[in-house]
């Protein structure tokens, strides 16, 4: 618009809205109120009081509506902020006409009642309250209200802004450790107002404001900074502005604290110094622990106890009860070694006299190494991102330290030695920071050498590198320099910088985290991983050692003492007790095992658990401890628990940590399409092997025999047995299908279904002869395989097979190492889940794929899981064969198969309503379906799958 | 079933226990840099079905036909640009290869986008480049990424109660790279609760959805009471009420009341009309089809129907690649035009958006892309003596096909151009996936930069939230 001369008028009038708006709100709140005494027809005199006054509220309100739209329009306001404020603006003056006019056709009679005009005025005034309060936002800063409430100003305090306006503003010259504090004081008021629009990535206005160069640089308009000259400095200038002004910063309706903005003014004035120092802008923990001395309290003997009883004085809060021994056994028992304690244990235990029962069980528990080392093994799986499979095996991108862990578990390894071995490691455990690799070529922040400084960081050291390998952190104080300089200590070559994977043209100085701690520099690979190890384990980095006891904290009580686990940084609910817990934990050897009996021998440990109606309230910070949580079983306690109440959910691992004498693979006939090896199709298969056996006496034969899907056997021409589940090994005595000479052993195998999927034969035969001489037959790629069809005669030995083919060795990978594969008796006969390879179940109960750390899990019960548990036909399988054992143990026994499943699964015997009703299930004899459905009703009980 | 009305069931039914788990998932919503509520897009579709081309389909043998050169003992590789001819569709000026005519016959309903560009990974692995495509995010990364299908289980929901907001058919995980390809079929930092429902055979899909084989629905119910009551009795926990266990006892409960519904039916291939069955049954893809058909038309959100990916086989034709893609023509055409027509002639068409697209493209000659050479995967020798070499068995990455259907695209439309003569590259309006992905999130009304704060990084539906939708597809 060309004339100015206008314009001005209309600005003018717009600059009176936010003098009229307040004549309506007044009025029609007056008006309501009033309205309110004369409900039910009293103080009628006053009517006539409130009439005038919504007439004029009326007025003011669409008055004032008009002056906003003028000020908005050439006052240039625009934002959401505003937008909202005009929507309500408008929609309160036509609701205030509309009350007004409903207030006149009832007045004249033509309304019977006030309802009506009633409701109108207490909506208006909802609205205009609404309206009011954003415009309020607009001029005051959209935190006006809140941020004088308690505990919003979560990062900055302006405590020492304060204290340094009132030291160094009187001075004339400032020392360098004074200008070093001011400059570092005005980064972290920046840091917490400006960064997340000027930094080197949004640069807003051209301008970045997280680094020297930028400060100094200025923006688009120009410098921002005139050191030495306040007023001259357009950053002073626009964080001076009115709220409502155009330029103001920050934007967003935030305001600088008066403290702030004269903090710096100073600073400009006294030279705009750049400290040399890093700023650290969020909470940090001290690295060191504090070492605190236990209270002297008479009426407890566990330090863990001593400090707890201070805690719980502090917040007022009475000792609650601990659990009864039937109970806590079931809890030392899943906790320790994962599994349910025998019902004969239990009773064994609630016998016992000894006043010191429960630290007996519990020594005796963690001497347990196997089924300790089996249990553990998956948190430790879960923490180094170690699995049997997933991505970056195929091209050799990806290495297991299984072995590794399994021995350092079964022998307790010092925490620092394991630590050490992780960090500069042997072949054996070198998988961790060898990172997963895929084919081609990656994003720079994911480089393994970056992959290996992130999860150094998250797992053992509870400090998040992720962000600060692509940016400087948004949330920690964690630079992209030291993230690269970090991740140099593992690479061949000096680091590149890359910000957001472009490279930015700066190398990386190799360095740990927290330098003070040590130097890591040196010319070698080798030599950097060594002085890394040393300098991690140093009792001096007390970060490590909570970070670890934290997480058996939250482990064995279901809550970290911080929480989140990866950020150390946060807040414990009680330091004290953290930091007793690390320094014990140092001073008793690192030794994991004795950390898990301090925790469990206390009564702390032996608490009720605490319940709490909400998860949210237990993962923040107001948390308050009061007893363990409950917590769900894992994937893996539930597969085991259920494979020992029930029958084995899992019966082949991927990990064997004895070798057995077997060396037999699965095999099949070979299968090609379009000149490549195909899955099988279903259907028959045929399968021979031929054997000369010498003239001796033959003191003992067997077989052992699982076929992918089913099979028949024969040998010498007769049939000898057949099978359907290749999870279950056949064990066969076979002495009477042999002879002197040839002999033949000939199998029909079929691959059942519709798909081409594995099918493989795995096969076994020991002969021993009188003399002692053993033979041993395995199946592999001498055996021959035709697809038929063969006609009745193949099975003889002297069937004619030289064109068949030779079978195809499928290796064990698909199906793993069956448990109960093996000549000798004895050991268990379910495979443990924390050796099984990743599979559908447990994935659907929360075993994590370990393509990323993960250090906890999701315990909220899922759809997917429910429906896996439901109808899930892995699972069903489960119960059906659990039917047929245990009707073939207990028969038609009812009231020993109750009873006998209440005490094995949940340790105690059925009340009389319990029985009654799973009585009546069974019916007069017990059938297979019956049983099945007890178990399952039995094992989703919210009392089988909690500990608690 | 009238989805509006299911919709309100499902709040009815499952309510507060999706409520109850949204609360408590870790990954925190976040709108960055808007404190106030996000400004929301009218969507254009409620369902979308990928029909997945697993193994890298060669567009010059399939949407794209170049110049035709028949085989011949003694023809240099170097002429093959496509070994078919090219045959019209129904839009004027539109060709397709031979062998693809059903779906060029409802191609008036649909769009052809023919300039995507898939990302330079460097040494090609079908995999990763599929993990590229299903997340928008290039694998390894530090947080597990979402595929598509959860984003959108987890933005919009289920349509129908009995539904699962996100199923995927037709792939196996026991073939090679099985691994590889898991890593993509999940929720990652969403949380399975978001997963992908998997039917690796769309004729079993009904398994998944009723009691356990072998349960009568009388023994079902029953098998639940029994649970219950043992519940009610257990005394153990009754001390206050715990999240956890009302949160078990509430999936429990919701599993149940799924399993027990008759809707579940939708899963049902064998309700067809034989003729319609038979029209579908190319082989399990074609099945898929018929399924997803169903499940389009009785609330379904995401479906995706795959041709199956196994080295070396399906579209990954690294030798014969000329048979083969005759092949894999036959089991995609006519089951594919079907859906299509079907869809239309029910009306869903308009509010389900079909997209059928593939991880890359293949070429005689070139591996990866110009400029950006990778290693060979596969000799291929300069004269064909052997129909064998005939075909396209190398990985080309710079240029392939994308057909859309339905969910507001506009019908008829080309988009995009590549080359002629070999390489035959995009060389108009080039498509990148984080495109592709904020087109098919804006047909569905999800706003581009929906993200969430895993472990302090805000992790958006395409990288930085900066991927903008392809205006143009949509009428």
């Amino acid at each position: 618009m060309e004339d100015s001369t206008w314009i001005w008028i209309l600005r003018f009038f717009g600059r009176l809205h936010p003098l009229t708006v307040h004549f309506p709100i007044g009025l029609l709140i007056v008006a309501f109120f009033m309205e309110l005494f004369t409900i039910g027809g009293k103080r009628q005199p006053l009517r006539e009081g409130i009439q005038w006054m919504v007439y004029l509220g009326a007025a003011f309100a669409i008055l004032a509506a008009i002056l906003g739209l003028l000020l908005r329009t050439y006052d240039d306001y625009t934002g959401d902020l505003v937008r909202f404020h005009q929507n309500m603006g408008i929609a309160a003056a036509v609701s205030v006409a509309l009350t007004a006019l409903l207030l006149r056709i009832t007045l004249k009679g033509k309304l019977s009642s006030f309802i009506g005009y009633r409701s109108a005025l207490g909506c208006t005034v909802i609205i205009l309250g609404t309206a009011g309060h954003l415009g309020a936002q607009l001029t005051h800063g959209e935190d006006f209200l809140t941020d004088i409430l308690p505990g919003n100003n979560r990062f900055y305090d302006d405590s020492k802004a304060v204290a340094l306006l009132t030291d160094l503003s009187p001075l004339d010259s400032l020392s360098e450790a004074q200008q070093d504090d001011l400059n570092l004081e005005v980064r972290a008021i920046l840091a917490q107002n400006c960064y997340q629009c000027h930094n080197e990535n949004k640069q807003k206005g051209e301008l970045v404001l997280d680094s020297k160069r930028g400060v100094f640089k200025g923006g688009k308009s120009g410098s921002v900074i005139a050191p030495g000259r306040t007023a001259d400095s357009e950053l002073y200038r626009r964080i001076t502005l009115s709220p409502n002004h155009d330029d103001v910063m920050p934007k967003k309706g935030k305001v600088l604290k008066d403290t702030e903005i004269d903090l710096i003014g100073l600073w400009i004035e006294k030279g705009a110094y750049w400290s040399d120092r890093a700023l650290k802008v969020f909470p940090e923990a001290p690295l060191a622990l504090s070492k605190p001395n236990l209270p002297n309290i008479s009426g407890e003997n566990h330090p863990i106890d001593k400090l707890v009883d201070v805690y719980f004085e502090e917040h007022d809060i009475d000792w609650p009860a601990v659990v009864d021994d039937k109970t806590f056994v079931r809890r030392a028992y899943l906790d320790i070694v994962g599994l349910l304690p025998e019902p004969g244990k239990i009773a064994q235990f609630v016998r016992d006299q000894n006043p010191g029962k429960r630290n007996v069980l519990i020594d005796a528990l963690l001497d347990d190494n196997t089924n300790y080392t089996q249990h553990w093994l998956s948190f430790w799986n879960d923490l180094l991102r170690n699995d049997y499979s997933g991505t970056g095996y195929i091209g050799r991108g990806r290495k297991q330290i299984t072995d590794w862990l399994y021995r350092s578990l079964e022998q307790n390894k010092p925490y620092n030695l394991m630590v050490k071995e992780l960090v500069d490691p042997t072949e054996a455990s070198e998988g961790f920071i060898k990172g997963i690799q895929w084919r081609g070529v990656v994003n720079a922040s994911q480089r393994t050498e970056m992959q290996a400084a992130q999860n150094i960081g998250q797992s053992l050291m509870g400090v998040n590198v992720k962000c600060a390998s692509c940016h400087n952190s948004f949330v920690s104080n964690l630079t992209l320099e030291q993230s690269y300089g970090f991740a140099s200590v593992f690479a061949d070559s000096v680091l590149e910088l890359n910000r957001c994977d472009k490279p930015i043209g700066k190398m990386a100085q190799v360095n740990f985290l927290y330098p003070e701690l040590g130097e890591v520099a040196a010319e070698t690979l080798k030599e950097r991983l060594r002085l890394l190890s040393e300098v991690m384990v140093k009792p001096e980095n007390g970060r490590l050692y909570r970070t670890i006891t934290n997480r058996f904290w939250k482990r064995l009580l279901g809550r970290g003492i911080i929480e989140p686990m990866d950020e150390m940084d946060g807040t414990p609910w009680d330091s004290a007790l953290l930091d007793w817990l690390a320094a014990d934990f140092i001073a008793t050897g690192h030794d994991l095992k004795h950390l898990i009996k301090t925790i469990m021998t206390s009564k702390t440990y032996q608490l009720q658990i605490a319940v709490y109606g909400e998860q949210q309230m237990v993962k923040s910070d107001a948390y308050i401890f009061q007893g363990p949580l409950l917590r769900r079983m894992s994937a893996e306690q539930f597969s085991d628990a259920v494979s020992q109440v029930v029958a084995p959910v899992y019966h082949a691992v991927s990990y064997t940590p004895q070798k057995g004498e077997l060396s037999s693979n699965r095999i099949w006939h070979r299968e090609v399409k379009y000149d490549r090896d195909v899955l099988p199709d279903p259907g028959k298969r045929y399968f021979r092997r031929t054997f000369t056996l010498a003239n001796k006496e033959i003191a003992m034969a067997e077989v052992l025999i699982s076929v992918d899907h089913s099979y028949q056997l024969h040998m010498s021409g007769k049939k000898v047995s057949q099978g359907t589940d290749w999870r279950k090994v056949d064990k066969l005595e076979v002495g009477e299908f042999l002879s002197p000479g040839g002999n033949t052993i000939a199998i029909e195998g079929t691959n059942e279904g519709s798909m081409a999927k594995p099918a493989g034969i795995l096969f076994a035969m020991k002969i021993r002869y009188a003399d002692g001489e053993e033979v041993l037959i395995q199946s592999g790629e001498k055996w021959k395989s035709t697809p038929g069809p063969v006609d009745e005669n193949w099975t003889a030995p002297d069937y004619n097979d030289t064109n068949w083919a030779n079978a195809k060795d499928f290796g064990s990978r698909h199906w793993d190492a069956l448990v109960n594969f093996k000549f000798a008796e004895g050991g268990p006969n379910f495979a443990r889940a924390s050796l099984v390879k990743q599979h559908p179940f447990m994935k659907a109960l929360g075993r994590p794929s370990r393509e990323n750390v993960t250090t906890s899990r999701d315990e909220q019960a899922t759809l997917l899981q429910a429906l896996e548990l439901t109808n899930g036909v892995y699972f069903n399988q489960v119960l059906a064969d659990g039917a047929d054992r245990w009707l073939e143990k207990y028969g038609n026994d009812k009231e020993d198969i109750v009873t006998s499943l209440y005490h094995s699964s949940l340790g105690r015997k059925p009340t009389k309503q319990e029985k009654k009703v799973m009585l009546a299930v069974l019916g007069t004899e017990p059938t297979k379906e019956a049983l099945q459905d007890l178990f399952w009703s039995t094992l989703i009980l919210p009392e089988f799958q909690f500990i608690y | 079933m009238d989805i509006n009305n299911s919709r309100r069931d499902f709040t009815k039914k499952m309510g507060k226990a999706s409520f109850a788990a949204a609360a408590t998932s870790i990954p925190t919503a976040s709108f960055l840099g808007s404190c106030n509520s996000v400004p929301t897009i009218a969507s254009k579709a409620d369902t979308v079905i990928l029909l997945w081309m697993a193994g890298g389909m060669a567009h010059t043998e399939t949407f794209d036909p170049k110049a035709y050169v028949p085989y011949e003992k003694g023809v240099e590789s170097k002429r093959v640009l496509s070994t078919f001819p090219k045959v019209p569709t129904v839009v004027d000026g539109l060709h397709f290869s031979q062998g693809l005519e059903s779906i060029g016959s409802v191609m008036d309903k649909g769009a052809i986008i023919r300039s995507y560009r898939s990302a330079d990974l460097g040494h090609i692995l079908h995999t990763r480049h599929q993990y590229h495509w299903h997340t928008c995010y290039e694998p390894p990364q530090s947080v597990q990424a979402p595929h598509l299908g959860a984003w959108i289980a987890k933005e919009l929901g289920p349509v129908s109660p009995v539904i699962p907001p996100f199923i995927a058919m037709g792939q196996r995980f026991t073939v090679g790279e099985g691994e590889e390809l898991k890593a993509f079929h999940s929720a990652g930092f969403l949380g399975s609760e978001y997963g992908p429902f998997l039917i690796p055979d769309p004729s079993s899909g009904l398994d998944s959805v009723r009691p356990p084989q072998g349960m009568s629905l009388k023994r079902f119910e029953a098998r639940y009471k029994l649970y219950k009551e043992l519940a009610d009795k257990s005394g153990i926990m009754e001390r206050g009420s715990d999240y956890q266990r009302e949160s078990l006892m509430r999936s429990m409960e919701q599993s149940y009341r799924l399993l027990n519904s008759p809707e579940a039916q939708v899963f049902d291939l064998s309700q067809e009309p034989k003729k319609v069955y038979d029209t579908y049954n190319t082989g399990r893809f074609g099945l898929g089809c018929l399924l997803a058909k169903r499940l389009a038309m009785n609330g379904g959100r995401f479906i995706s129907v795959s041709t199956e990916y196994e080295p070396f086989l399906g579209w990954d034709t690294h030798e014969n690649g000329h048979l083969r893609a005759a092949k894999m023509k036959e089991l995609i055409d006519r089951p594919i035009a079907q859906l299509i027509k079907d869809l239309d002639a029910s009306g869903h068409l308009d509010r389900t958006l079909v997209i059928l697209a593939s991880e890359f493209s293949r070429d005689a000659i070139m591996e990866g892309r110009p400029g950006e050479p990778v290693k060979d995967q596969v000799n291929q020798p300069d004269i064909i003596e052997n129909e064998k070499f005939y075909g396209m068995h190398r990985h080309f990455t710079n240029g392939s096909s994308i057909v859309l259907w339905g969910g507001g695209v506009k019908k008829g439309l080309v988009y995009g151009k590549t080359a002629d003569e070999r390489p035959c590259s995009s060389i108009e309006d080039p498509v990148v996936i984080d495109q592709v992905h904020q087109s098919i999130y804006h047909a569905l009304g999800i706003h581009p930069e929906t993200n969430y704060t895993i472990e302090g990084r805000p992790f958006y539906t395409t990288p930085d939230g900066q991927g903008k939708p392809i205006m143009e597809l949509f009428g």
